[in-house]
């Protein structure tokens, strides 16, 4: 059974309902709710239906509502019904409708027992439709088509089709915490730090034990000239530690110019996310060291930017444009072993953030020349090899480029990569990388 | 030396130093990051290179290619590795999109390199940081040193500061072996050899092994003065 309606005659005038009576009920029932014309319902999910209603028409009794009647079912149309009509007639304390059998409960009723709209309840009552099971019976379609959404939601109760959501669950508060002083004015950041401090370990105390991490704090100064100042605290993981959020007010306050004294100090929480954890294998070596991996990537971050990276690759003709990096989310921290690789031994290019100039000494080569040697850092390097030219070209509509690549082998077995723009002086030679 | 020298020898050390203790095995007692390379693991001490140690390679001559195997050799045996390009020298293209357990970190300046450094290897949580592109001077090796035994890290830095380092390893291209155009002329190259020295207390060994060279697409245009669009966004 999921749903308890409780009902006295007399509550509906509203002037005999006490106040405290919901909270007395929730002595006896996990979730009370009052509805609509002080229906009083229980939440019976998960519990014995009978058993929680008895219990509630106790409490009910205690308060002086010997009248009082309930309702039993799996809807909450069937257990209203069952409370305000049901057992009232029937003269009994409860009724329980048998699980599954809510709509043919309310079929034999009288349409009045949904409460419908006047007006539909005119329109139907032309119609001739006067029951439950009658309005129930005819098609969706033709409902809408008529009835418009009042009707539907009506024929939907008069099935047994109810999906009220009665039992909201509030969103708990965040967790805040404040010092207001009156008899003097703070300006040393140093001082302001103890006191930010002293509310930061309540506040991630109280995150510990709520389960929860916060993602971004709020730091709210209330100044001297009775205005408030905020600044947005931002950690690049969530974080339930004192310690890392101190870093990061210690920084911020490093960069934040109050107009006049503090009078007060309030750190809030503005979001939160819950304790997940990483999953894997206890026996994987990588798996161990996870939290310290990701601590150590969000400090890194925390403090130098995004500076963990990994490489988005196009097909850009110029190799330099080809990449452009991404910060790498410390929450794929990975357990390492997941992927078995074969070895990776390759010589690749290094390629210098900005091309060098160079000098460069060329001779021909059948309908091109290629260097012969090259002077970098005033020294001149010997080229005993000479691929290319590869010829590169394109941008003619942003930014034209037109290169000549050649890889040389130096004479101490170092391969390099430089290029000339043959459009331009062909004295022009860059070094763009080398081989390692 | 003969037998009975070491002998007599072993007894003169324990006169002069009674309170010495023998360092049974040194460098062979340290645990070892395997490279993943035979040839290479061969002649390193111990068969790798020494955790919680600092190891110097000297600069080019294809270290940053055998490290990078030694990294992606960590990842594979369920371990994570660094990498902190100092000079922001790597190439995007051949960094893997997907890196796994191989963490790239490119810092703004080199003092944010040895943080970073220092972060990662007090961490614990890292088997192999290789630091390229920057070096650490003075105070600042002893200080990765030290962030390097705590955190169990074979730390190596590509430099040439190796007062301080428990291994020092140089390398260089020997032999480059070409596809050959038509006219002979080279056009393509397929591997190289490379010549690696080790050098640690009581160990100066060296080894030659090939490593192919790989080439990013060189997007060609037949004519200089013709637009190459390819790629590019419409």
């Amino acid at each position: 059974m999921s749903y308890v309606c409780l009902w006295s005659p007399s509550w509906p005038t509203g002037a005999d309902f006490p106040a405290d009576l919901a909270a007395s009920l929730l002595g006896v029932a996990p979730h009370v709710a009052i509805g609509e014309r002080s229906l009083v319902w229980g939440d019976a999910r998960g519990l014995h239906g009978g058993h929680l209603a008895d219990a509630m028409l106790r409490v009910a009794s205690d308060y002086g509502f010997d009248d009082a009647r309930a309702g039993v079912a799996l809807t909450p149309i069937a257990a209203e019904v069952a409370a305000v009509h049901s057992a009232i007639e029937a003269d009994v304390p409860f009724i329980m409708v048998k699980p599954g059998s809510d709509a043919s409960f309310i079929a034999p009723r009288k349409l009045a027992v949904l409460s419908p709209p006047e007006h539909i309840a005119a329109l139907l009552q032309g119609l001739g439709i006067e029951t439950c099971g009658a309005l129930g019976s005819l098609d969706a379609e033709s409902i809408e088509v008529r009835l418009g959404v009042e009707g539907v939601r009506l024929w939907q109760r008069a099935r047994a089709e109810d999906d009220r959501w009665l039992f909201r669950s509030l969103p708990r508060p965040l967790p805040n915490a404040s010092l207001e002083w009156v008899e003097y004015g703070l300006k040393d950041p140093e001082r302001l730090l103890f006191v930010i401090n002293s509310l930061a370990g309540t506040v991630c105390t109280s995150l510990v034990q709520r389960g929860e991490r916060a993602r971004e704090m709020a730091l709210v100064f209330a100044l001297g000239n009775r205005t408030q100042r905020t600044h947005l605290i931002r950690s690049s993981r969530p974080s339930a530690e004192q310690k890392r959020w101190m870093r990061l007010v210690r920084e911020a306050l490093d960069t934040i110019t109050l107009p006049d004294a503090v009078m007060g100090v309030t750190l809030r929480v503005e979001s939160v996310t819950g304790n997940e954890g990483a999953q894997g294998d206890l026996f994987d070596r990588g798996f161990a060291s996870a939290p310290a991996v990701e601590d150590a990537i969000v400090q890194l971050t925390d403090d130098q930017g995004d500076v963990v990276v990994a490489p988005n690759n196009s097909r850009h003709p110029l190799l330099e444009m080809r990449t452009t990096w991404r910060r790498r989310e410390s929450a794929d921290v990975p357990t390492a072993g997941a992927k078995q690789r074969d070895l990776d031994l390759k010589l690749t290019l290094q390629l210098l953030p900005t091309p060098k100039t160079v000098t460069v000494d060329t001779q021909p080569r059948r309908d091109h020349v290629v260097p012969t040697r090259y002077l970098d850092n005033n020294e001149w390097h010997d080229i005993v090899e000479t691929a290319g030219p590869d010829r590169v070209s394109g941008g003619h509509w942003a930014g034209s480029y037109s290169r000549e690549y050649f890889r040389c082998v130096r004479e101490d077995g170092m391969m390099v990569w430089l290029f000339r723009n043959p459009q331009q002086q062909a004295t022009d030679w860059f070094l763009h990388g080398w081989w390692d | 030396m003969s037998r009975s020298s070491i002998a007599a020898l072993r007894a003169l050390i324990e006169q002069r130093f009674p309170d010495a203790t023998p360092l049974t095995g040194g460098s062979q007692t340290t645990e070892q990051v395997a490279t993943g390379i035979g040839a290479l693991d061969k002649i390193l001490p111990n068969g790798g290179l020494p955790r919680a140690r600092l190891a110097v390679w000297a600069p080019q001559g294809g270290a940053t290619a055998i490290l990078r195997a030694a990294c992606h050799s960590v990842v594979a045996g369920g371990e994570r590795a660094a990498w902190i390009d100092g000079d922001n020298t790597l190439a995007g293209e051949f960094w893997s999109q997907d890196p796994g357990g191989l963490y790239l970190i490119r810092p703004k300046s080199r003092i944010h390199a040895m943080r970073a450094a220092d972060e990662l290897l007090r961490s614990g949580g890292f088997s192999l940081l290789v630091l390229a592109g920057t070096e650490p001077q003075g105070t600042e090796t002893v200080r990765l040193t030290r962030a390097a035994r705590e955190g169990g890290t074979a730390l190596v830095s590509v430099g040439t500061a190796a007062s301080m380092a428990s291994l020092r390893l140089t390398s260089r291209l020997l032999r480059w072996r070409w596809r050959r155009t038509p006219f002979g002329d080279p056009a393509d190259a397929v591997d190289v050899n490379v010549r690696v020295d080790a050098r640690a207390i009581g160990v100066n060994a060296h080894a030659v092994f090939p490593i192919p060279v790989s080439h990013h697409e060189l997007r060609l245009s037949l004519e200089s003065e013709l637009a190459d669009r390819r790629g590019l966004p419409r």
